[in-house]
């Protein structure tokens, strides 16, 4: 008896652990969940691949026009729908907007769109995604939409640029992102370390951190080895210089120049010295770094500012207000404050799908462009929302929480920097898919398995592949560049 | 003149030989006329460039460290999971009353998805937040997560994937072992054989078919492996676990170059077809026999 008893509970726990593998948590228990649906619409989960799709059953009369998005967590799954799709929906009613959120967007949009099938509102993790999709002829021309929302008029430039192939809009960056650095001011504070203005000051700060036991800096590429890349674009723009890597771009200039050789050195000698999370680099995760920056065990956070988004989950209560956003310091090559332009997603129209549903989808996109838009985003997921409009004084902070004004003046100030021509390029806006990759693949310099020569001469290679392809997005002029 | 008669078996079997030709054969064929191709997946525009493909691959070092890394897989697939399976099997072929419960604890993590197994090693092991890396960090031991070292990283990776593994080989043995007559078994106790000579000379030579399809099963699933390294380590550090799968995987997925995955993706299959054949000459051998 005492035995079947056993084998039964460790079936039970089996199962039990079977179903937690292959459900999807919405972070609500499930009486929460079924009145959220009662009231807010229905949310089925594919247990095969974690696709979550939000769709109101009162609404299986109107068309849908579909917006698959990457699987961000449930909180700001609801804002999305409650902010964008319940609004639109209540606008109009003849069609419903129905968004999936999918955790492997990128190869199923793909997939898709090679066989022609795929959503009204194409996701792209970057222009650089979108160039072959246009060569195929995948995605809709959007300049006269351009037109008529004044899209133009409202973007900056080098974001409205980058979406265009031989001069015609193929896709819009909605929120910017760029590199800098996140710190600690609890930590500076009780060390008597001041907020680093160049990059010597910052190395100092970092040298004086590992001497007393902490992490110079916290990062990692756990889970997601792209995290890489952040880092060749920061020193691509910070040390080659923006006007380098556009002639690189351009095909001005070969990529194994010195300017670029110095930017892959200086990452190397990071890499060496232990400045970024040291050899806990591979088994770390963005949420897991700024926990650890949380928790005072490293003065700095070097990454993306759309970790504005993770950062909530730590900096809680008394705390919140410890983090910080600078701009990467001033280096010799680079003295101004300079931003990195990076893209958290863009939105293009699928050419395959009628014209009332291109238009719908024109609709949205443009809802997503708005000022108030990435106010009410903001609100409720700091972080993300970065709309890369020229004019963003009509975004009210006041009723916003510490991350989310911090964000939104760290989006103005890319605003200002970008409008003077202060930028650099991150290479998943800027950089085709083969040299995106081989940034990537930069640990292979700092790992000593290739020659900082033998590296750059290999991504020359795939660049001119690349660029005789015409698969070079179109690349901004920064400042300095006539 | 007698009618000849309809074979029924042809008409039963071809619902089967439908599906196989359609998923597995056409897209078979596919591949190979892929791998001659610049393909990058989307595009129309299609260019043969012949063996092209296949002559980047063998001038490209991570092209041979990941074959170097999957001939590392299957030599410790076909040697330890297999020592532990049978090992625990012949101790739980004497436990008749409780090896149900055996059997059910050891095959938990074998039935859990491997993105939930990887993400228990992950944060539970490997973490230096949360781990055990982190405990015996925090006691003064001077130890990192073998994730991060480039040499001991493929080990750990197969590692996690053959903890995973061990337990299903343990009940397709103890399945096999207990097909074994129980005269034979009794007759050799009577004889004096002790445990070695009696799983060497009685219970091995019964389960040898099992044995060696359950080879062939793993030389063909090491060549083919990829969740565990793609959710340990994506291929890296610096391509340090890179294996075919997931390098095929990068080229169609990052790099947009499907022509060359699809070359990569024949070698894959190439490797698994010489286990295949092994396989099938040593069965008839035995039905020689």
């Amino acid at each position: 008896m005492k035995r079947k008893m056993i084998a039964m509970l460790l079936s039970l726990a089996m199962i039990g652990s079977m179903l937690t593998g292959c459900s999807v948590s919405t972070g609500s228990s499930d009486d929460d969940k079924k009145t959220e649906d009662d009231a807010k619409g229905e949310e089925s989960a594919d247990a095969e691949d974690g696709t979550v799709t939000k769709s109101d059953p009162n609404m299986k009369d109107r068309e849908e026009i579909n917006l698959w998005f990457w699987g961000a967590e449930p909180y700001a799954q609801e804002a999305m729908q409650k902010i964008l799709a319940d609004k639109y929906n209540a606008s109009q009613d003849k069609y419903q907007l129905v968004i999936e959120f999918r955790p492997s967007v990128d190869t199923d949009m793909s997939t898709a769109l090679a066989a022609n099938q795929g959503p009204d509102i194409v996701y792209g993790s970057g222009p650089s995604f979108v160039m072959p999709l246009v060569e195929a002829g995948k995605l809709e021309a959007m300049d006269a939409y351009a037109e008529e929302y004044g899209w133009k008029d409202r973007i900056l430039q080098p974001y409205y640029e980058s979406g265009t192939v031989d001069g015609k809009l193929y896709s819009l960056v909605n929120g910017v992102s760029t590199m800098g650095v996140f710190y600690n001011k609890k930590v500076l504070e009780d060390n008597g370390w001041e907020v680093p203005t160049t990059i010597e000051e910052l190395e100092s700060v970092m040298d004086q951190a590992l001497e007393k036991g902490l992490y110079a800096s916290v990062t990692g590429n756990k889970g997601w080895k792209p995290v890489n890349e952040n880092y060749g674009s920061l020193f691509l723009t910070h040390i080659a210089g923006p006007d380098t890597v556009y002639k690189c771009l351009t095909g001005e200039e070969k990529w194994n120049n010195p300017n670029v050789q110095a930017a892959i050195e200086k990452s190397k000698e990071w890499w060496d010295k232990g400045y970024l999370a040291g050899e806990d680099y591979v088994n770390l995760n963005f949420s897991e770094s700024l926990q650890l920056l949380a928790d005072e065990k490293s003065p700095f956070f070097i990454g993306p500012s759309i970790a504005f988004q993770w950062a909530a989950s730590f900096f809680t209560d008394d705390k919140e207000e410890n983090i910080a956003f600078i701009p990467f310091p001033a280096t010799e090559q680079v003295p101004d404050e300079t931003y990195t332009l990076g893209a958290a997603c863009t939105l293009s129209i699928n050419a395959n799908v009628s014209q009332e549903h291109k238009d719908e989808a024109a609709k949205i996109i443009d809802m997503m462009m708005q000022p108030e838009f990435m106010q009410e985003m903001t609100e409720a997921w700091p972080g993300y929302w970065g709309t890369p409009l020229k004019d963003l004084t009509t975004v009210d902070t006041s009723n916003m929480g510490y991350l989310s004004k911090s964000f939104v003046d760290v989006v103005q100030n890319i605003s200002g920097a970008v409008n003077a021509g202060n930028f650099g390029f991150y290479d998943n806006v800027f950089f085709p898919a083969a040299t995106q990759q081989a940034i990537v693949n930069i640990e292979d310099v700092w790992y000593d398995t290739i020659s900082v020569t033998d590296y750059l001469d290999n991504m020359d290679k795939e660049f001119a592949a690349e660029f005789e392809k015409g698969l070079v997005p179109p690349i901004p002029k920064p400042a300095g560049i006539q | 003149m007698s009618r000849k008669k309809f074979n029924w078996n042809y008409l039963l079997i071809a619902p089967a030989l439908l599906i196989s030709v359609s998923i597995i054969l056409v897209p078979g064929i596919l591949t190979i006329i892929s791998s001659f191709t610049d393909w990058n997946g989307i595009s129309p525009n299609i260019n043969f460039i012949g063996f092209e493909n296949f002559k980047e691959l063998f001038h490209d070092k991570i092209f041979f460290i990941s074959i170097r890394n999957n001939v590392i897989w299957t030599v410790m697939f076909v040697t330890i999971p297999v020592c532990i399976g049978m090992l625990a099997a012949m101790l739980l072929l004497s436990r008749k009353k409780t090896r149900s419960i055996y059997q059910v604890a050891f095959l938990i993590p074998y039935v859990l998805a491997p993105a939930v197994n990887a993400m228990l090693w992950l944060n539970i092991i490997f973490s230096p937040v949360v781990g055990l890396v982190a405990y015996f960090k925090g006691l003064g031991f001077d130890i990192s997560s073998p994730l991060a070292s480039m040499k001991s990283a493929i080990y750990a990776c197969a590692g996690v994937d053959i903890w995973h593994y061990w337990s299903y080989l343990t009940v397709i043995y103890l399945a096999a072992l207990r097909q074994t007559p129980t005269d034979q078994v009794e007759a050799a106790r009577i004889d004096g054989c002790n445990a070695w000579q009696l799983f060497r000379y009685i219970y091995m030579p019964n389960i040898k078919a099992t044995v060696s399809l359950m080879f062939v099963m793993i030389v063909i699933g090491s060549f083919l492996a990829f969740d565990y390294v793609k959710l340990l380590t994506g291929g890296g550090p610096a391509h340090s676990t890179e294996v075919l799968g997931t390098y095929a995987y990068s080229y169609a997925f990052s790099s947009m170059q499907v022509g060359k995955a699809a070359a990569v993706g024949l070698f894959m299959s190439f490797f698994g077809l010489i286990a295949s054949g092994i396989y099938a000459r040593l069965s008839r051998k035995e039905e020689m026999q």
